[in-house]
């Protein structure tokens, strides 16, 4: 295949808006798979398709006979729909010439797509405008043209019109892919520049790494060079991916395909790297690699601290797949032996608690989330703290810096007041208001990363009866005035507990947390006092007085087994009780809380 | 085996339904009653047991004294015809206040019960409204003289305490009023909410009044100290008595003895070879009830094989309840015990252990650190 006659794009569009039914599509029309019975073939995770969104992006080769009579190898490249995968999407489009952008059309443009298209745009991709849904009674293709010239600020006018799921316009997309995304450019003499854009581990081949070959090209039995990390490997095999992988002979310039090579690890094929010769090195790796750095952090336990290696083993293997989730051994009071894990972001982490309690079968306690903090120290230093529990007392620090993102979001007009008190009541900072078209606006604020890792997706969703879209990415750190929070039983912290606020919110959550575990503290021999704590200036207390009886008032013949199974469950439930200093707790009562903590 | 054994008859019939109760009762009338009369004694006649001798007969409910004299005679003919009592033996039926009088009590030590228990539960007439009590306060009296003068010499008055409402006060004239009565035995309850009762859903909904744990505390050591003074000994948690006058089949269950059962839903429990024991429970209902024995089918609704560790539970559990104790076995965990004494929950009399006066408020507590 001349290179001339390559296309590769991927497809970027707001969550819901079509995007893996087109690529279904698009993948049917050229004939990879005939008949298909599972919808939505590139996303294989099950996770995936019960949620509706693409975690694990995956490539395919397609070939398509265009009305010029000629023959094209399209790679069409599948990205990510969520906001914690950012850097997997920038990768991915990087291994594009093009994108198709695809806008419902009874939705319009939302925030995700603005962030999509910019992102796409600063790569110089080639933009293929494409209003989806046209099927629907309420599509409306004027509006969803002006949107999209407003607010992404590209032309409009030649986008394509399609319903994925009628299958009408699939043909002049595909022909606008033909026509209007250009052919990859790239040198086969020169020495070998392979982008890595995505991986998986396999149990036999060791790391599979997604490549698009951009310079020179790459077979069996070479040596090869990661640039980032400097490793060498022999290639094992090549191939592509249609959409199950097929060896093939060689990678060619501007060609998408993938690479083994007796990695061993995830690590070893870094989303983000430059794969080139060993022997004949390229001068410059391919721009833009940075290791995925996690965002969100928490407590990972096994409810049953019989289980922990049960789950050392699980987070390793589940590691093996996903090279952005971070982990390291920590041990809480309350608790007991667990993990210290890393995420990109909260769906990233639900997916990692879902995966490693569904297919390990754990059972787990996941305390709550809580973001990488900067403290500076009254002596100068300054360093990390992702841990609640591991922040130094309000003595010891200077003063702290929290993590702030750039948000978007988009809203009817009528919701904007709403919006405004959400974000002020989330300490947002107003940047700036755009308008794309007559009855929708665009607010963009500052906020800091830790209050929307609470409920505030849902808050926005809620008051603006599901028609806010929202976006944001990193914009570094922001001092902030922060306080920790101790939660105390009788007078002993329980580590696992604790958590970091603002000060202004501090009164308002330690009264949350301690009437919380007021209500499922069960009543024990001594009186228990519940406080919660700055340093050592108590600002909510309560207690819950001992218990006085427990005692079965009657228990005859017929009454025995029964009180015998509820003795033996009582007794069962003892077991599983945490001790906490003089005060036992049960493995329920953390549960709750930490639910409200969430 | 042929050692006497406790005989427990169970009739499942009630005037109506009381509002805390969850037995395996029912508020039926017609047909059903006689038929399941008929079946009982069908079940008695069958017994795979008939044979080994009565050591004591109790006829439990439910309501016994729903069913006429004669029904109740001819059912304790049938047990006595079953398992001849031993020389002595307790014969004891419970009765509602106000499903008797004096001619049923006649026929009843006639028929050859000498123990009654009446189910008295309170002297205030609103509390017997809101328990849904079908008799009056004046009842009781009345049917502990028509008691006496039948001939029962040994007798039990039912009482409960942490009632809706119930103050300390009215606890303690409701204890002078028993006491004056001269039961030779008396069974005091706190009032438990069992789940699927009327009361359940009541307090649910907030709307029962109970007095609290500290109110249940005082309310019980009233009622220890009470009896105490008159000259009842509390040798069972919910159970005080004369001396001499201590129920014999209900220390038969929490010394872990044998007991047969018969009638719908009632649970008894019987030796195997090899020191297991076998616990079943008939039909619950009457019609399955009667059906199972009409047509000779599956009597038991559900059984279970109780080996070695579940009766070392039952022995401490039901064990710690008496005054007398548990045996101080080996196999108890010298922390637990070490940690309850330090409690001053639990002391060691002779070679047993039992709950002080203030163990017995934390009862299951210690069985559940011994078990």
């Amino acid at each position: 295949m001349p290179q001339s006659h390559i296309r590769n794009f991927c497809i970027i569009a707001h969550i819901d808006h079509g995007k893996s039914t087109l690529a279904d599509r698009i993948i049917e029309r050229c004939g990879a798979i005939r008949g298909t019975a599972q919808e939505q073939m590139l996303d294989t995770m099950d996770i995936e398709r019960e949620r509706g969104i693409t975690i694990k992006m995956t490539a395919v080769r397609l070939a398509y006979t265009a009305r010029d009579g000629n023959t094209y190898e399209f790679n069409l490249i599948d990205t990510p729909g969520h906001v914690d995968f950012t850097y997997e999407v920038s990768r991915s489009l990087y291994a594009c010439e093009g994108a198709l952008l695809v806008v419902d059309a009874s939705q319009g443009v939302e925030a995700q797509t603005i962030a999509n298209a910019s992102m796409a745009m600063n790569q110089n991709l080639e933009i293929v405008p494409v209003i989806n849904k046209i099927d629907l009674p309420h599509a409306d293709v004027i509006r969803a043209r002006e949107e999209i010239e407003n607010a992404v600020a590209i032309d409009a006018s030649e986008a394509v019109l399609c319903s994925a799921k009628t299958g009408e316009g699939i043909d002049d997309i595909l022909e606008a892919v033909v026509h209007r995304i250009p052919p990859p450019k790239g040198d086969p003499k020169a020495p070998l520049r392979a982008l890595i854009f995505d991986s998986h581990f396999d149990t036999y081949q060791g790391a599979v790494a997604y490549v698009r070959v951009v310079d020179g090209s790459v077979k069996p039995g070479d040596k090869i060079k990661m640039m980032a990390t400097g490793s060498t490997f022999e290639v094992d095999t090549v191939g592509v991916f249609r959409p199950a992988l097929e060896k093939a002979q060689h990678l060619k310039t501007g060609e998408v395909g993938f690479l083994t090579a007796a990695m061993k690890t995830i690590g070893d094929a870094a989303v983000g790297d430059t794969v080139t010769s060993a022997a004949h090195p390229a001068e410059e790796p391919l721009p833009g690699y940075r290791k995925a750095k996690p965002m969100v952090f928490c407590g990972l336990y096994p409810s049953d601290s019989d289980s922990y290696e049960d789950l050392r083993d699980a987070i390793e293997k589940l590691r093996l797949n996903d090279a952005s989730l971070d982990f390291e051994p920590e041990t809480s009071v309350a608790l007991g032996f667990g993990f210290r894990c890393g995420f990109l972001g909260l769906l990233h982490m639900e997916i990692a608690r879902e995966r490693l309690e569904r297919e390990f079968g754990l059972d787990l306690i996941l305390t709550a989330p809580s973001v990488d903090y900067l403290v500076h120290r009254t002596n100068g230093e300054i360093e990390h703290c992702s841990n609640p529990s591991d922040m130094p007392p309000p003595n010891e620090s200077a003063f702290i810096e929290e993590p702030i993102v750039d948000s978007t979001i988009m809203v009817p007009n009528e919701y904007v007041g709403t919006v405004m008190n959400l974000c002020q009541e989330r300490r947002g900072t107003y940047v700036r208001t755009e308008y794309p078209t007559q009855n929708r606006v665009i607010l963009h604020y500052v906020l800091p990363l830790a209050e929307i890792l609470l409920d505030f997706f849902d808050r926005l969703k809620s008051s603006t009866r599901g028609y806010a879209s929202f976006d944001y990415e990193l914009a570094g750190y922001q001092r902030s005035d922060l306080v920790k929070v101790d939660i105390l039983l009788n007078g002993d912290p329980v580590d696992a507990l604790c958590f970091i606020v603002n000060k202004q919110f501090s009164y308002q959550r330690a009264r949350a947390m301690v009437e919380q575990l007021r209500k499922v503290v069960p009543r024990q021999q001594y009186e228990v006092r519940i406080q919660a704590a700055i340093g050592a200036k108590v600002i909510a207390a309560d207690t819950v007085k001992p218990y006085r009886k427990n005692v079965i008032a009657k228990c005859y013949g017929g009454d025995v087994t029964r009180k015998r199974k509820l003795l033996e469950k009582q007794k069962e439930g003892k077991k599983r009780m945490k001790q906490i200093g003089s005060v036992e707790l049960p493995q329920e009562a953390f549960l709750s809380v930490l639910r409200v903590a969430e | 085996m042929n050692s006497p054994v406790a005989i427990y008859v169970h009739v499942p019939f009630c005037p109506s339904k009381c509002g805390y109760c969850d037995f395996n009762s029912y508020a039926l009338a017609g047909d059903i009653v006689g038929r399941t009369v008929e079946a009982m004694l069908a079940e008695i006649r069958r017994s795979p047991w008939r044979g080994r001798p009565a050591k004591t007969i109790f006829f439990g409910g439910g309501t016994p004294t729903f069913l006429d004299a004669d029904c109740l005679t001819a059912l304790l003919d049938a047990v006595v015809e079953a398992h001849p009592p031993i020389e002595g033996a307790e014969i004891t039926s419970e009765a509602n206040p106000g499903t008797v009088d004096q001619e049923k009590f006649r026929a009843m030590t006639r028929a050859g019960f000498n123990r009654i228990s009446l189910g008295a539960q309170s002297f205030v007439p609103e509390d017997l409204l809101r328990l849904g009590r079908v008799h009056g306060a004046a009842d009781v009296g009345h049917a502990v003289r028509a008691a006496r003068e039948a001939g029962f010499a040994n007798l039990n008055l039912d009482l409960m305490f942490g009632l809706p409402g119930q103050s300390s006060r009215a606890w303690r004239q409701n204890l002078d009023l028993a006491l004056s009565l001269k039961p030779e035995h008396l069974s005091l309850y706190c009032l438990t909410i069992e789940p699927d009762t009327r009361f359940a859903r009541l307090d649910r909904r907030g709307m029962l009044d109970l007095p609290d744990e500290d109110a249940q505390v005082e309310f019980y050591d009233l009622a220890v100290a009470c009896t105490g003074n008159a000259g009842y000994e509390a040798y069972e948690i919910s159970n005080f008595a004369k001396p001499g006058y201590e129920c014999r089949h209900n220390l038969c269950y929490w010394r872990g003895e044998e007991y047969l059962a018969y009638g719908p839903g009632a649970v008894g429990c019987f030796a195997e070879p090899a020191g297991l024991r076998t616990r079943y429970t008939n039909q619950k209902h009457p019609e399955r009830y009667c059906e199972a024995i009409e047509s000779a089918g599956d009597l038991w609704c559900a059984s279970e094989s109780l080996d070695e560790g579940v009766l070392r539970t039952e022995r401490i559990m039901l064990g710690l309840r008496l005054r007398e104790g548990i045996d101080h076995l080996p196999s108890l965990d010298p922390h637990a015990l070490a940690s309850l004494r330090s409690r001053g929950w639990l002391e060691p009399e002779g070679a047993r252990l039992r709950l002080t006066p203030a163990g017995r408020h934390f009862c299951t507590e210690v069985a559940a650190a011994l078990i």
